[in-house]
């Protein structure tokens, strides 16, 4: 009966258009209600639920990712991108899905990732005759890479939601060959479209061209290392890691590259503050969510319920990866961290699954969904930078869609795509 | 979060428009002050550990205090902004008059969490006032003072909205 309530209180306000951090909220406090357990409890709940010292990498992470993108580090990595790889066929889809995967590891916001280098390429391809709807699939499905490769303040939402102590560490590092798994296979897919389509070669600008372009743009890749390294080799703790990322781009930003004044500082507090609230409140509030259905035994119901279906593994992850990708098209990606680990984590642990290498599936799975319609807002940001509509959009994305699910499969069922690294150095 | 069919309309104005936004702005700013002012007591924690040889004792309570106080403010400076991630998709699709009774409703759920908010918020402050926090010495209370009046702030922002809504005009965003 409670966990009736919880849930259907918790679909009815979503669907009306309540914030998912309310609609959470009152869903629990709404069943507190029904369970005659005191309200208090849930206001406690929650402010435990945001006084949380590793949730604090959060607002550190995005307010690191977004200084390096208005200190103009994507205009850097494109420059890079295309002296390594414009000169194949199509070149600018493979320098599209190269750029991305460095800017994912200086920011883990896809959306941030497809609005910087959407505005950097999609001219340039343009210029070059490309289709825009080519462009904006290459841009919006290579965007969702910087979400598993590391570091990835979506990977510390999910750390924190799955509450049983995931390493940080291990989980940046497996994010590592699923990210260039998943990329090579998109940069594949952009060369098959591009020689059908005729586009044209770029021209190798000559290695001197080329090591000018990589010397620029490693200080922006350095930060990434500093945290990475920071965090596995023991130095840091991912809050005090991205401290020290902060304080590292306002340095390059400033002294090194001398693009960031005072008001794009302000503009990357403001922007960080914002998302931070979002994201934060949403937590605390799915802390409060999640006290009720430990308190239903909600996660142990499913299991038993898909135990009852069910006793194969590889059953069971494909059944909770479809309905992640499902949740994923009409839901955006923290939230649904918040919402379905604790629901999901448990049930395929409960089938021998790793929780690091879940930690990567739930990332690729829910990234896929921001590229989709309904609601995708890296599709929808995307779109808008190609000026054309969304239906045109996705009307010829589908091979990028094969190529990521392709990928997410691979990912979910080789563990040692994901396993591998953090078991070698950590 | 755009709203199509209000678009063309105007912003709400007046004494309490111009209050609503400069108490919206200040709650930006004192949340953007906040997360500097966490960067560099979590900075000054590394450089104290490595370089001073001598971890302080009251940095990560500090700064966890800071994160909870600009959390909430922000949230509540959200409320008014729109910020705040929902899900749109039914809205998009019905007419005017139904999405009008729907966005309503969102509001009034809002500042029914904004109550909730005071009451139980001010209970919990209440009941941890005693408490020191250690390392601070500041009541554990004070920490969570920021939620009643987050919820004060979630309560007036839903019912500017509201009354927005049955005006057919918008709130004009502080921060853009």
């Amino acid at each position: 009966m409670g966990l009736a309530v919880l849930l259907f209180a918790l679909l009815a306000l979503l669907v009306l258009g309540v914030p998912v951090a309310m609609a959470l909220l009152a869903a629990s406090l709404l069943t507190f209600l029904v369970l005659d357990v005191d309200l208090v409890v849930g206001v406690q709940r929650l402010a435990s639920g945001i006084n949380v010292f590793s949730l604090m990498a959060i607002p550190f992470f995005v307010f690191a990712g977004d200084l390096m993108y208005r200190a103009g580090i994507a205009e850097r990595l494109v420059r890079v991108a295309d002296a390594a790889l414009g000169r194949t066929r199509g070149g600018l889809g493979q320098v599209n899905v190269g750029a991305s995967m460095m800017f994912g590891a200086v920011s883990g916001s896809a959306v941030a990732s497809v609005s910087a280098l959407g505005s950097a390429l999609m001219p340039m391809m343009a210029k070059k005759g490309y289709d825009p709807d080519y462009a904006v699939n290459v841009t919006c499905t290579a965007a969702i890479l910087g979400l598993i490769i590391p570091p990835s303040h979506n990977m510390i939402i999910y750390t924190a939601s799955a509450g049983i102590g995931v390493s940080i560490g291990d989980l940046f590092l497996a994010g590592v060959l699923p990210g260039i798994l998943a990329g090579s296979m998109l940069a594949m897919t952009a060369w098959l479209v591009a020689r059908r389509r005729n586009y044209p070669r770029g021209e190798f600008p000559g290695w001197y061209a080329f090591l000018r372009a990589l010397l620029a743009a490693i200080p922006g890749l350095v930060s990434a290392l500093i945290i990475i390294v920071g965090i596995v080799g023991g130095v840091f703790t991912p809050t005090e890691s991205a401290a020290v990322a902060v304080a590292y781009t306002v340095l390059v930003a400033v002294f090194g590259y001398r693009s960031l004044g005072l008001k794009g500082f302000g503009l990357a507090v403001t922007g960080a503050v914002r998302t931070t609230a979002m994201v934060m409140l949403i937590i605390g509030s799915a802390a409060v969510f999640g006290w009720a259905l430990a308190v239903l035994e909600g996660p142990s119901q499913l299991a038993e319920l898909v135990g009852r279906m069910t006793d194969s593994p590889v059953l069971v992850l494909l059944i909770v990866i479809v309905i992640l990708l499902l949740l994923g098209t009409f839901m955006d990606m923290a939230p649904l961290i918040i919402i379905t680990t604790p629901i999901f984590l448990p049930l395929v642990m409960a089938f021998g699954m790793d929780p690091v290498h879940f930690g990567i599936v739930l990332m690729l799975a829910l990234g896929i969904g921001l590229v989709t319609p309904p609601v995708g807002s890296v599709l929808f940001v995307g779109s808008a930078i190609g000026k054309i509509r969304i239906e045109e959009a996705v009307r010829t994305i589908w091979p990028f869609y094969l190529a990521l699910l392709a990928a997410l499969l691979l990912i979910a069922y080789i563990p040692a795509i994901s396993l591998t690294l953090p078991g070698l150095l950590s | 979060m755009t709203e199509p069919t209000l678009a063309q309309e105007a912003f709400t104005d007046g004494l309490l428009a111009s209050w609503s936004r400069r108490v919206s702005l200040a709650c930006l700013w004192l949340a953007g002050t906040g997360l500097v002012l966490m960067s560099l007591i979590i900075l000054w924690q590394v450089f104290a550990r490595y370089v001073l040889n001598a971890s302080p004792a009251w940095s990560e309570q500090l700064a966890l205090y800071l994160l909870v106080w600009t959390v909430l403010l922000a949230a509540a400076a959200s409320v008014r902004e729109q910020y705040h991630i929902r899900i749109t998709a039914l809205e998009q699709r019905v007419a005017e008059a139904p999405r009008r009774g729907m966005r309503l409703a969102t509001h009034a759920v809002t500042a029914v969490m904004g109550i909730c908010l005071v009451v139980f918020g001010s209970e919990l402050v209440v009941a941890l006032w005693a408490y020191p926090i250690p390392t601070l010495g500041l009541p554990r209370g004070s920490a969570f003072a920021c939620m009643p009046l987050a919820g004060i702030l979630f309560v007036a922002y839903s019912l500017e909205h509201s009354l927005a809504l049955l005006k057919r005009r918008r709130v004009r965003p502080a921060w853009d």
